[in-house]
Protein backbone atom coordinates (compact mmCIF):
# COMPACT_ATOMS: atom_id res chain seq x y z
CA UNK A 1 0.00 0.00 0.00
CA UNK A 2 1.08 3.19 -0.77
CA UNK A 3 0.42 6.11 2.17
CA UNK A 4 1.13 9.98 1.28
CA UNK A 5 1.16 11.34 5.20
CA UNK A 6 0.96 15.38 5.25
CA UNK A 7 2.38 16.72 7.63
CA UNK A 8 3.38 20.36 8.81
CA UNK A 9 0.73 22.35 6.97
CA UNK A 10 -0.14 25.17 9.44
CA UNK A 11 1.26 27.42 11.58
CA UNK A 12 1.88 25.99 15.26
CA UNK A 13 0.23 28.49 18.25
CA UNK A 14 4.00 28.25 20.04
CA UNK A 15 5.02 30.59 17.30
CA UNK A 16 2.72 33.37 18.25
CA UNK A 17 2.77 36.31 20.87
CA UNK A 18 -0.47 37.20 22.10
CA UNK A 19 -0.30 40.68 22.98
CA UNK A 20 -2.06 42.37 26.23
CA UNK A 21 -4.74 43.61 23.46
CA UNK A 22 -5.51 40.64 21.61
CA UNK A 23 -3.09 41.70 19.01
CA UNK A 24 -1.30 38.80 17.67
CA UNK A 25 2.52 38.59 16.46
CA UNK A 26 3.69 35.64 14.46
CA UNK A 27 7.27 35.08 15.83
CA UNK A 28 7.89 32.00 13.42
CA UNK A 29 5.19 31.33 10.97
CA UNK A 30 6.63 28.92 9.73
CA UNK A 31 4.42 25.29 9.58
CA UNK A 32 5.72 23.34 11.51
CA UNK A 33 4.35 19.23 12.74
CA UNK A 34 1.17 19.53 14.74
CA UNK A 35 0.35 17.47 18.16
CA UNK A 36 -1.31 14.89 15.53
CA UNK A 37 1.24 14.54 13.13
CA UNK A 38 3.14 12.02 14.73
CA UNK A 39 0.30 9.75 14.91
CA UNK A 40 -0.22 10.33 11.71
CA UNK A 41 3.05 9.12 10.29
CA UNK A 42 2.31 5.92 12.49
CA UNK A 43 -1.20 5.02 11.01
CA UNK A 44 0.46 5.28 7.65
CA UNK A 45 3.72 3.43 8.57
CA UNK A 46 1.49 0.64 9.58
CA UNK A 47 -0.81 1.21 6.51
CA UNK A 48 2.08 1.31 4.38
CA UNK A 49 3.67 -2.30 5.61
CA UNK A 50 6.75 -3.17 5.26
CA UNK A 51 6.42 -3.83 1.62
CA UNK A 52 4.61 -0.82 1.12
CA UNK A 53 6.07 2.91 0.64
CA UNK A 54 5.10 5.86 2.78
CA UNK A 55 5.54 9.09 1.39
CA UNK A 56 5.77 12.47 2.80
CA UNK A 57 3.75 15.85 2.21
CA UNK A 58 4.22 19.12 2.94
CA UNK A 59 3.32 22.96 2.38
CA UNK A 60 5.31 25.97 2.41
CA UNK A 61 8.91 25.97 3.70
CA UNK A 62 8.29 23.24 6.14
CA UNK A 63 11.02 20.71 6.72
CA UNK A 64 10.60 17.54 4.98
CA UNK A 65 12.88 15.43 6.39
CA UNK A 66 10.26 15.63 9.83
CA UNK A 67 8.85 12.49 8.05
CA UNK A 68 11.82 11.19 6.60
CA UNK A 69 13.70 10.33 9.34
CA UNK A 70 10.25 9.00 11.00
CA UNK A 71 10.25 6.47 7.93
CA UNK A 72 8.87 7.90 5.02
CA UNK A 73 10.77 7.03 1.96
CA UNK A 74 10.26 10.25 0.08
CA UNK A 75 8.66 13.58 0.38
CA UNK A 76 6.81 16.22 -1.38
CA UNK A 77 7.07 19.57 -0.50
CA UNK A 78 4.62 22.58 -2.52
CA UNK A 79 6.98 25.39 -1.94
CA UNK A 80 4.89 28.13 -2.50
CA UNK A 81 1.39 26.71 -0.72
CA UNK A 82 -0.43 29.70 1.14
CA UNK A 83 -0.38 29.66 4.87
CA UNK A 84 -4.50 30.30 4.21
CA UNK A 85 -6.95 31.05 7.05
CA UNK A 86 -9.50 28.54 4.74
CA UNK A 87 -9.23 25.23 5.65
CA UNK A 88 -10.70 24.51 1.87
CA UNK A 89 -7.63 26.29 0.28
CA UNK A 90 -5.03 24.23 2.32
CA UNK A 91 -7.13 21.05 1.22
CA UNK A 92 -7.12 22.03 -2.32
CA UNK A 93 -3.36 22.01 -2.08
CA UNK A 94 -2.82 19.05 -0.54
CA UNK A 95 -5.01 17.40 -2.49
CA UNK A 96 -3.52 18.61 -5.82
CA UNK A 97 0.21 17.68 -4.58
CA UNK A 98 -1.60 14.21 -3.62
CA UNK A 99 -2.69 13.81 -7.53
CA UNK A 100 1.11 14.55 -8.24
CA UNK A 101 1.92 11.33 -6.54
CA UNK A 102 0.94 7.87 -8.68
CA UNK A 103 -0.73 4.93 -7.38
CA UNK A 104 -2.41 6.40 -4.06
CA UNK A 105 -3.70 3.79 -1.74
CA UNK A 106 -4.31 6.11 1.60
CA UNK A 107 -4.09 9.71 2.54
CA UNK A 108 -3.37 10.03 6.25
CA UNK A 109 -3.40 13.66 8.07
CA UNK A 110 -3.22 14.76 11.79
CA UNK A 111 -6.81 15.62 12.56
CA UNK A 112 -5.73 18.84 13.80
CA UNK A 113 -7.97 20.69 16.76
CA UNK A 114 -6.78 23.63 15.64
CA UNK A 115 -8.17 23.42 12.08
CA UNK A 116 -10.84 20.03 12.14
CA UNK A 117 -11.85 20.67 8.42
CA UNK A 118 -8.57 20.00 6.36
CA UNK A 119 -8.94 16.07 6.86
CA UNK A 120 -12.61 15.89 6.12
CA UNK A 121 -11.72 18.86 2.23
CA UNK A 122 -9.11 16.44 1.64
CA UNK A 123 -11.08 13.79 1.16
CA UNK A 124 -13.71 15.49 -0.78
CA UNK A 125 -11.41 17.54 -2.60
CA UNK A 126 -10.18 14.00 -3.62
CA UNK A 127 -13.64 12.70 -4.37
CA UNK A 128 -12.40 9.68 -1.71
CA UNK A 129 -14.38 8.48 1.14
CA UNK A 130 -12.79 10.31 4.54
CA UNK A 131 -13.36 8.83 8.07
CA UNK A 132 -11.71 11.33 11.02
CA UNK A 133 -11.12 10.98 14.72
CA UNK A 134 -9.11 7.83 14.05
CA UNK A 135 -6.95 6.73 16.44
CA UNK A 136 -5.49 3.11 14.82
CA UNK A 137 -5.60 1.71 11.29
CA UNK A 138 -4.40 -1.51 9.51
CA UNK A 139 -4.96 -3.13 5.97
CA UNK A 140 -7.72 -4.73 5.69
CA UNK A 141 -8.46 -6.81 2.37
CA UNK A 142 -8.76 -4.01 -0.53
CA UNK A 143 -9.57 -1.19 1.95
CA UNK A 144 -8.75 -0.71 5.41
CA UNK A 145 -9.69 -1.20 9.26
CA UNK A 146 -9.85 2.36 11.34
CA UNK A 147 -10.81 2.49 14.70
CA UNK A 148 -12.17 5.51 16.24
CA UNK A 149 -13.56 5.59 20.06
CA UNK A 150 -16.96 7.25 19.88
CA UNK A 151 -18.54 8.03 23.47
CA UNK A 152 -19.02 4.93 25.54
CA UNK A 153 -18.63 3.01 21.66
CA UNK A 154 -15.54 1.82 19.65
CA UNK A 155 -16.62 2.19 16.15
CA UNK A 156 -14.48 -0.03 13.90
CA UNK A 157 -14.75 1.27 10.19
CA UNK A 158 -13.75 -0.17 7.26
CA UNK A 159 -13.38 2.23 4.64
CA UNK A 160 -12.56 0.98 0.85
CA UNK A 161 -9.13 2.59 -0.55
CA UNK A 162 -8.33 5.26 -2.21
CA UNK A 163 -8.98 6.81 0.96
CA UNK A 164 -8.30 9.78 3.77
CA UNK A 165 -7.78 9.28 7.12
CA UNK A 166 -7.62 11.93 9.93
CA UNK A 167 -5.85 10.80 12.74
CA UNK A 168 -5.82 11.80 16.30
CA UNK A 169 -3.01 11.61 18.69
CA UNK A 170 -3.98 9.67 22.01
CA UNK A 171 -0.44 10.37 23.45
CA UNK A 172 2.77 12.15 23.17
CA UNK A 173 5.09 10.74 20.76
CA UNK A 174 6.72 7.88 21.90
CA UNK A 175 9.95 8.39 20.43
CA UNK A 176 11.77 10.84 18.53
CA UNK A 177 14.24 10.37 15.91
CA UNK A 178 17.93 10.01 16.65
CA UNK A 179 20.81 11.98 15.25
CA UNK A 180 21.03 9.05 12.55
CA UNK A 181 17.59 9.05 11.51
CA UNK A 182 18.02 11.92 10.90
CA UNK A 183 21.35 11.79 9.08
CA UNK A 184 19.67 9.58 6.98
CA UNK A 185 16.63 11.81 6.11
CA UNK A 186 18.75 13.95 4.59
CA UNK A 187 19.49 11.27 1.90
CA UNK A 188 16.24 10.40 1.16
CA UNK A 189 14.92 12.06 -2.28
CA UNK A 190 12.80 15.10 -1.57
CA UNK A 191 10.76 16.85 -4.82
CA UNK A 192 9.49 20.43 -4.43
CA UNK A 193 7.23 21.80 -6.19
CA UNK A 194 4.70 24.73 -6.92
CA UNK A 195 1.29 25.53 -7.38
CA UNK A 196 1.61 25.95 -11.57
CA UNK A 197 3.58 22.78 -11.67
CA UNK A 198 0.66 20.92 -10.06
CA UNK A 199 -2.08 22.74 -12.11
CA UNK A 200 -3.48 24.63 -9.45
CA UNK A 201 -1.96 28.16 -10.15
CA UNK A 202 -5.54 29.73 -8.78
CA UNK A 203 -5.12 29.22 -5.39
CA UNK A 204 -2.44 31.61 -4.90
CA UNK A 205 -4.75 34.22 -5.33
CA UNK A 206 -6.20 36.15 -2.46
CA UNK A 207 -8.73 34.27 -0.22
CA UNK A 208 -12.72 35.13 -0.09
CA UNK A 209 -11.38 34.95 3.54
CA UNK A 210 -9.95 38.11 5.30
CA UNK A 211 -8.89 38.45 8.87
CA UNK A 212 -10.50 41.33 10.65
CA UNK A 213 -8.63 40.98 14.09
CA UNK A 214 -7.95 39.46 16.96
CA UNK A 215 -9.16 39.60 20.67
CA UNK A 216 -8.46 37.88 23.94
CA UNK A 217 -11.47 35.59 24.72
CA UNK A 218 -13.97 37.13 26.76
CA UNK A 219 -13.27 35.86 30.58
CA UNK A 220 -14.73 33.48 31.97
CA UNK A 221 -16.60 33.76 34.99
CA UNK A 222 -14.40 32.37 36.91
CA UNK A 223 -14.27 32.67 40.96
CA UNK A 224 -10.72 32.21 42.02
CA UNK A 225 -10.04 31.86 45.83
CA UNK A 226 -6.56 32.75 46.97
CA UNK A 227 -5.32 32.33 50.69
CA UNK A 228 -4.67 30.06 53.23
CA UNK A 229 -5.59 26.52 52.10
CA UNK A 230 -8.27 25.77 54.90
CA UNK A 231 -10.02 28.99 54.21
CA UNK A 232 -10.31 28.76 50.50
CA UNK A 233 -10.80 24.97 50.85
CA UNK A 234 -13.82 26.11 53.00
CA UNK A 235 -14.91 28.65 50.09
CA UNK A 236 -14.97 26.10 47.71
CA UNK A 237 -16.68 23.62 49.32
CA UNK A 238 -18.99 25.69 49.96
CA UNK A 239 -19.45 27.19 46.56
CA UNK A 240 -20.14 24.01 45.51
CA UNK A 241 -23.15 23.54 48.12
CA UNK A 242 -24.53 26.12 46.63
CA UNK A 243 -24.31 24.53 43.18
CA UNK A 244 -25.80 21.64 44.52
CA UNK A 245 -23.05 19.25 42.92
CA UNK A 246 -21.73 18.23 46.40
CA UNK B 1 -29.07 40.34 4.54
CA UNK B 2 -30.53 37.94 5.68
CA UNK B 3 -29.14 34.43 4.86
CA UNK B 4 -30.72 30.95 4.35
CA UNK B 5 -28.56 28.19 6.32
CA UNK B 6 -27.88 24.44 5.93
CA UNK B 7 -26.49 22.47 8.70
CA UNK B 8 -25.30 18.95 8.33
CA UNK B 9 -25.39 17.00 11.40
CA UNK B 10 -24.96 12.65 12.31
CA UNK B 11 -24.34 13.36 16.01
CA UNK B 12 -27.49 15.38 18.14
CA UNK B 13 -24.74 16.67 20.64
CA UNK B 14 -25.34 20.52 20.74
CA UNK B 15 -27.76 20.89 18.01
CA UNK B 16 -29.50 23.65 20.08
CA UNK B 17 -26.72 25.77 20.11
CA UNK B 18 -26.07 25.14 16.25
CA UNK B 19 -29.74 25.97 15.65
CA UNK B 20 -29.12 28.94 17.50
CA UNK B 21 -26.25 30.11 15.78
CA UNK B 22 -28.02 29.79 12.12
CA UNK B 23 -30.57 31.26 13.31
CA UNK B 24 -28.44 34.98 13.58
CA UNK B 25 -28.34 34.66 10.24
CA UNK B 26 -32.59 35.43 10.17
CA UNK B 27 -33.00 33.05 6.67
CA UNK B 28 -34.13 29.53 6.52
CA UNK B 29 -32.44 27.32 8.46
CA UNK B 30 -32.95 23.76 6.88
CA UNK B 31 -31.00 20.34 9.02
CA UNK B 32 -29.80 17.38 7.19
CA UNK B 33 -29.68 14.73 9.63
CA UNK B 34 -27.77 11.89 8.90
CA UNK B 35 -28.27 8.79 10.90
CA UNK B 36 -30.49 7.25 13.44
CA UNK B 37 -34.58 8.48 13.35
CA UNK B 38 -33.83 9.49 17.12
CA UNK B 39 -31.23 12.12 15.42
CA UNK B 40 -34.26 13.51 13.13
CA UNK B 41 -36.14 13.83 16.17
CA UNK B 42 -33.20 15.49 18.24
CA UNK B 43 -32.76 17.90 15.30
CA UNK B 44 -36.20 18.70 15.57
CA UNK B 45 -36.86 19.64 19.02
CA UNK B 46 -34.03 22.59 18.15
CA UNK B 47 -36.51 23.87 15.64
CA UNK B 48 -34.62 24.68 12.98
CA UNK B 49 -37.11 25.31 9.95
CA UNK B 50 -37.54 21.78 8.55
CA UNK B 51 -35.24 18.38 8.96
CA UNK B 52 -34.45 16.28 6.67
CA UNK B 53 -33.59 13.02 7.29
CA UNK B 54 -31.52 10.64 5.45
CA UNK B 55 -31.41 6.81 7.15
CA UNK B 56 -28.43 4.62 7.76
CA UNK B 57 -29.29 1.49 8.17
CA UNK B 58 -26.95 -0.77 10.82
CA UNK B 59 -23.54 -0.82 9.66
CA UNK B 60 -23.39 2.04 7.67
CA UNK B 61 -21.66 5.36 8.94
CA UNK B 62 -23.25 8.56 8.60
CA UNK B 63 -19.57 9.36 6.34
CA UNK B 64 -20.54 6.72 3.55
CA UNK B 65 -23.15 9.25 2.43
CA UNK B 66 -21.16 12.51 2.52
CA UNK B 67 -20.77 12.67 -1.32
CA UNK B 68 -24.31 11.81 -2.18
CA UNK B 69 -25.50 14.13 0.70
CA UNK B 70 -22.56 17.24 -0.28
CA UNK B 71 -24.04 17.43 -4.12
CA UNK B 72 -27.60 17.75 -3.11
CA UNK B 73 -26.63 20.58 -0.78
CA UNK B 74 -24.24 22.03 -2.96
CA UNK B 75 -27.30 21.38 -5.44
CA UNK B 76 -29.02 24.12 -3.83
CA UNK B 77 -26.53 26.55 -3.32
CA UNK B 78 -26.62 27.91 -0.01
CA UNK B 79 -24.59 30.81 1.18
CA UNK B 80 -23.86 28.66 4.49
CA UNK B 81 -23.41 25.26 5.79
CA UNK B 82 -22.24 24.31 8.56
CA UNK B 83 -21.74 21.37 10.98
CA UNK B 84 -21.28 20.35 14.62
CA UNK B 85 -17.48 19.37 14.95
CA UNK B 86 -18.10 15.77 15.46
CA UNK B 87 -16.12 13.67 12.82
CA UNK B 88 -18.85 12.19 10.96
CA UNK B 89 -20.34 15.73 10.69
CA UNK B 90 -17.19 17.51 9.14
CA UNK B 91 -17.39 14.71 6.87
CA UNK B 92 -20.63 15.86 5.76
CA UNK B 93 -19.53 19.75 5.69
CA UNK B 94 -16.57 19.18 3.53
CA UNK B 95 -18.42 17.22 0.64
CA UNK B 96 -20.94 20.22 0.76
CA UNK B 97 -18.08 22.57 1.31
CA UNK B 98 -15.72 21.78 -2.34
CA UNK B 99 -18.45 21.98 -4.75
CA UNK B 100 -19.92 24.89 -3.51
CA UNK B 101 -16.70 26.14 -3.58
CA UNK B 102 -17.10 27.53 -0.11
CA UNK B 103 -14.61 29.43 2.58
CA UNK B 104 -13.86 26.34 5.40
CA UNK B 105 -13.16 27.80 8.69
CA UNK B 106 -13.66 26.25 11.98
CA UNK B 107 -14.10 26.30 15.31
CA UNK B 108 -16.74 28.96 14.87
CA UNK B 109 -18.21 30.66 17.63
CA UNK B 110 -20.61 33.16 16.21
CA UNK B 111 -21.71 34.48 12.61
CA UNK B 112 -23.46 37.94 11.47
CA UNK B 113 -24.22 39.07 8.10
CA UNK B 114 -22.95 42.34 7.52
CA UNK B 115 -23.71 44.31 4.39
CA UNK B 116 -22.63 41.82 1.46
CA UNK B 117 -19.99 39.72 4.17
CA UNK B 118 -19.94 37.21 6.53
CA UNK B 119 -18.87 37.84 9.88
CA UNK B 120 -17.38 35.44 11.61
CA UNK B 121 -15.33 34.78 15.45
CA UNK B 122 -13.81 31.97 16.03
CA UNK B 123 -11.29 30.50 18.32
CA UNK B 124 -7.93 30.63 17.30
CA UNK B 125 -4.35 30.28 18.89
CA UNK B 126 -5.70 27.07 20.76
CA UNK B 127 -8.35 29.02 22.28
CA UNK B 128 -5.69 32.23 23.12
CA UNK B 129 -8.12 34.50 21.27
CA UNK B 130 -10.72 35.32 19.11
CA UNK B 131 -10.28 35.84 15.59
CA UNK B 132 -13.06 37.74 13.29
CA UNK B 133 -12.86 36.63 9.88
CA UNK B 134 -14.88 38.10 6.87
CA UNK B 135 -15.90 35.70 3.81
CA UNK B 136 -16.92 37.48 0.77
CA UNK B 137 -18.01 34.00 -0.80
CA UNK B 138 -19.83 30.85 -0.21
CA UNK B 139 -18.89 29.86 3.57
CA UNK B 140 -18.75 26.26 5.35
CA UNK B 141 -18.10 26.66 9.00
CA UNK B 142 -17.42 23.77 11.88
CA UNK B 143 -19.25 25.32 14.60
CA UNK B 144 -16.68 25.36 18.28
CA UNK B 145 -19.61 23.01 19.66
CA UNK B 146 -21.79 24.83 22.58
CA UNK B 147 -24.91 24.10 24.35
CA UNK B 148 -27.64 26.78 23.27
CA UNK B 149 -31.07 26.97 25.37
CA UNK B 150 -33.72 24.97 24.51
CA UNK B 151 -35.77 26.03 21.58
CA UNK B 152 -38.79 27.39 22.76
CA UNK B 153 -40.17 27.07 19.39
CA UNK B 154 -42.43 23.77 18.45
CA UNK B 155 -40.25 21.15 17.14
CA UNK B 156 -39.71 21.40 12.95
CA UNK B 157 -41.40 18.72 10.42
CA UNK B 158 -38.89 15.74 9.75
CA UNK B 159 -39.04 14.78 5.91
CA UNK B 160 -37.48 11.46 4.83
CA UNK B 161 -34.79 12.51 2.19
CA UNK B 162 -32.86 10.06 -0.13
CA UNK B 163 -30.11 11.59 -2.04
CA UNK B 164 -30.00 10.54 -5.58
CA UNK B 165 -26.46 9.36 -5.60
CA UNK B 166 -25.48 5.93 -3.88
CA UNK B 167 -23.47 5.29 -0.55
CA UNK B 168 -19.91 4.63 -0.44
CA UNK B 169 -18.94 1.36 0.55
CA UNK B 170 -18.00 2.84 3.78
CA UNK B 171 -19.09 0.14 7.06
CA UNK B 172 -18.91 0.13 10.52
CA UNK B 173 -18.88 -2.11 13.23
CA UNK B 174 -19.65 -0.72 17.21
CA UNK B 175 -18.74 -1.99 20.41
CA UNK B 176 -18.49 -1.11 23.97
CA UNK B 177 -15.11 0.75 23.90
CA UNK B 178 -12.31 -0.80 26.17
CA UNK B 179 -12.58 0.46 29.79
CA UNK B 180 -16.25 1.34 29.04
CA UNK B 181 -17.25 -0.16 31.97
CA UNK B 182 -14.74 1.96 33.92
CA UNK B 183 -16.28 4.71 36.79
CA UNK B 184 -14.99 7.81 35.24
CA UNK B 185 -17.26 7.59 32.19
CA UNK B 186 -21.06 7.84 34.43
CA UNK B 187 -19.19 9.26 37.39
CA UNK B 188 -21.40 11.84 38.59
CA UNK B 189 -18.18 13.50 40.19
CA UNK B 190 -15.06 12.92 38.89
CA UNK B 191 -11.47 14.61 40.76
CA UNK B 192 -8.31 14.00 37.80
CA UNK B 193 -4.93 14.29 38.85
CA UNK B 194 -2.56 16.39 36.13
CA UNK B 195 1.30 17.08 36.20
CA UNK B 196 1.05 18.60 39.13
CA UNK B 197 1.66 15.63 41.16
CA UNK B 198 4.91 15.22 42.18
CA UNK B 199 4.84 10.64 42.09
CA UNK B 200 2.42 7.88 41.50
CA UNK B 201 3.12 7.28 45.30
CA UNK B 202 1.21 10.66 45.71
CA UNK B 203 -2.13 9.66 44.18
CA UNK B 204 -2.55 8.49 47.87
CA UNK B 205 -3.60 11.95 48.68
CA UNK B 206 -6.21 12.16 46.63
CA UNK B 207 -7.87 9.17 47.96
CA UNK B 208 -9.49 10.71 51.08
CA UNK B 209 -10.72 13.61 48.76
CA UNK B 210 -11.97 11.05 46.49
CA UNK B 211 -13.97 9.27 48.93
CA UNK B 212 -15.39 12.12 50.72
CA UNK B 213 -16.80 13.43 47.40
CA UNK B 214 -17.57 9.94 46.20
CA UNK B 215 -15.64 10.79 43.32
CA UNK B 216 -13.91 8.80 40.25
CA UNK B 217 -10.50 9.17 39.66
CA UNK B 218 -9.68 10.69 36.47
CA UNK B 219 -6.30 12.19 35.05
CA UNK B 220 -4.49 14.38 32.01
CA UNK B 221 -2.79 13.04 28.97
CA UNK B 222 0.50 12.57 30.33
CA UNK B 223 -0.37 10.92 33.44
CA UNK B 224 -1.90 8.08 31.52
CA UNK B 225 0.61 7.88 28.66
CA UNK B 226 3.97 9.40 29.63
CA UNK B 227 3.88 8.09 33.09
CA UNK B 228 1.31 5.87 33.01
CA UNK B 229 0.44 6.65 36.89
CA UNK B 230 -2.95 5.72 35.94
CA UNK B 231 -5.20 3.42 33.75
CA UNK B 232 -5.60 4.95 30.48
CA UNK B 233 -9.50 4.36 30.15
CA UNK B 234 -9.08 7.44 32.64
CA UNK B 235 -7.66 10.02 30.83
CA UNK B 236 -10.02 12.69 30.51
CA UNK B 237 -9.64 14.61 27.11
CA UNK B 238 -9.97 15.19 23.40
CA UNK B 239 -8.65 11.51 22.12
CA UNK B 240 -9.64 9.71 25.63
CA UNK B 241 -12.84 10.07 27.56
CA UNK B 242 -15.34 12.81 27.15
CA UNK B 243 -17.47 12.87 30.44
CA UNK B 244 -20.23 15.15 31.47
CA UNK B 245 -20.20 15.01 35.31
CA UNK B 246 -22.31 16.98 37.70
CA UNK B 247 -18.67 17.90 39.33
CA UNK B 248 -14.84 17.84 37.98
CA UNK B 249 -12.30 18.93 40.12
CA UNK B 250 -9.35 19.32 38.07
CA UNK B 251 -5.95 18.81 40.75
CA UNK B 252 -2.95 20.59 39.20
CA UNK B 253 -3.94 20.17 35.40
CA UNK B 254 -3.13 23.27 33.55
CA UNK B 255 -5.91 23.41 31.76
CA UNK B 256 -5.13 22.83 27.92
CA UNK B 257 -7.53 22.75 25.59
CA UNK B 258 -6.91 19.46 24.72
CA UNK B 259 -7.81 18.31 27.95
CA UNK B 260 -10.69 21.04 28.56
CA UNK B 261 -12.72 19.66 26.05
CA UNK B 262 -13.08 16.01 27.55
CA UNK B 263 -15.19 17.57 29.87
CA UNK B 264 -16.88 20.44 27.95
CA UNK B 265 -20.37 18.72 29.13
CA UNK B 266 -19.49 19.07 32.99
CA UNK B 267 -21.89 21.01 34.46
CA UNK B 268 -19.40 22.11 37.02
CA UNK B 269 -15.39 22.76 36.61
CA UNK B 270 -13.25 23.27 39.85
CA UNK B 271 -9.23 23.66 39.85
CA UNK B 272 -6.69 23.86 42.28
CA UNK B 273 -3.36 25.09 40.54
CA UNK B 274 -0.56 26.42 42.11
CA UNK B 275 0.13 28.60 38.74
CA UNK B 276 -2.17 31.88 38.80
CA UNK B 277 -1.72 32.43 35.64
CA UNK B 278 -2.94 28.76 34.80
CA UNK B 279 -5.45 28.08 31.90
CA UNK B 280 -8.06 26.56 33.58
CA UNK B 281 -8.76 29.46 35.59
CA UNK B 282 -10.01 31.07 32.50
CA UNK B 283 -12.31 28.37 31.55
CA UNK B 284 -12.72 26.69 35.16
CA UNK B 285 -16.40 27.67 37.33
CA UNK B 286 -14.14 27.71 40.25
CA UNK B 287 -10.34 27.91 41.14
CA UNK B 288 -7.89 27.81 44.05
CA UNK B 289 -4.81 29.11 43.38
CA UNK B 290 -2.12 26.61 45.55
CA UNK B 291 -0.52 23.79 46.34
CA UNK B 292 -2.59 20.49 46.11
CA UNK B 293 -0.71 19.14 48.46
CA UNK B 294 -1.79 21.63 51.07
CA UNK B 295 -5.63 21.99 49.24
CA UNK B 296 -6.43 18.51 48.66
CA UNK B 297 -6.36 17.67 52.55
CA UNK B 298 -7.95 21.18 53.34
CA UNK B 299 -10.52 20.26 50.79
CA UNK B 300 -11.05 16.69 53.01
CA UNK B 301 -11.75 18.82 56.11
CA UNK B 302 -13.80 21.08 54.46
CA UNK B 303 -16.12 18.57 53.51
CA UNK B 304 -16.33 16.44 56.48
CA UNK B 305 -17.51 20.07 58.10
CA UNK B 306 -21.14 20.71 58.42
CA UNK B 307 -21.98 23.31 56.21
CA UNK B 308 -21.95 26.97 57.44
Amino acid sequence: MRAVVVHAWARSAAGAVVHADGGVEWRNARPVAGEDDPAAVTAALALAGADGEVVGLTLGDADPSWSLARGAARAVRVTDAPIADDEGTTAAVIAAAVRSVADVDVVVVGDSEEHPGVAAAVGAALGWPVVTGIVSASPSGAGIEAVRPSGDVQETLLVPCPAVLGVVAEGAEARTPGMKEQLAARKRPVLTTTLAELGVPELAAPSTVQVRGTRLPDQATTRVFEGHADETARQLVAALRAEGVL
Amino acid sequence: MTVDTWLLAAAGAHLDGAVAAARTLGGRVTVVAVGPHALAEAAATAAPDEVRWVETPDGEPAEAWAAAVGAEVAAAAPRVVLSPADPASRALLAAAAVPLGAALVSRVLALRAEDDALVVDRVSLGGAVVETLAVSGPLAAVLDDRDGTTAAAPPAPVTAWTPAAAPAAVQVKREPAPGAAAGVRDAARVVSVGRGLRSKDDLAVVEPLLAALGAELGCSMPMADDLGWVPKERYVGRSGQHIAPRLYLALGISGMPQHMEGVRDAKVVAAVNSDPAAPIFRTADYGVVGDLYEVVPALVRALGAPPA
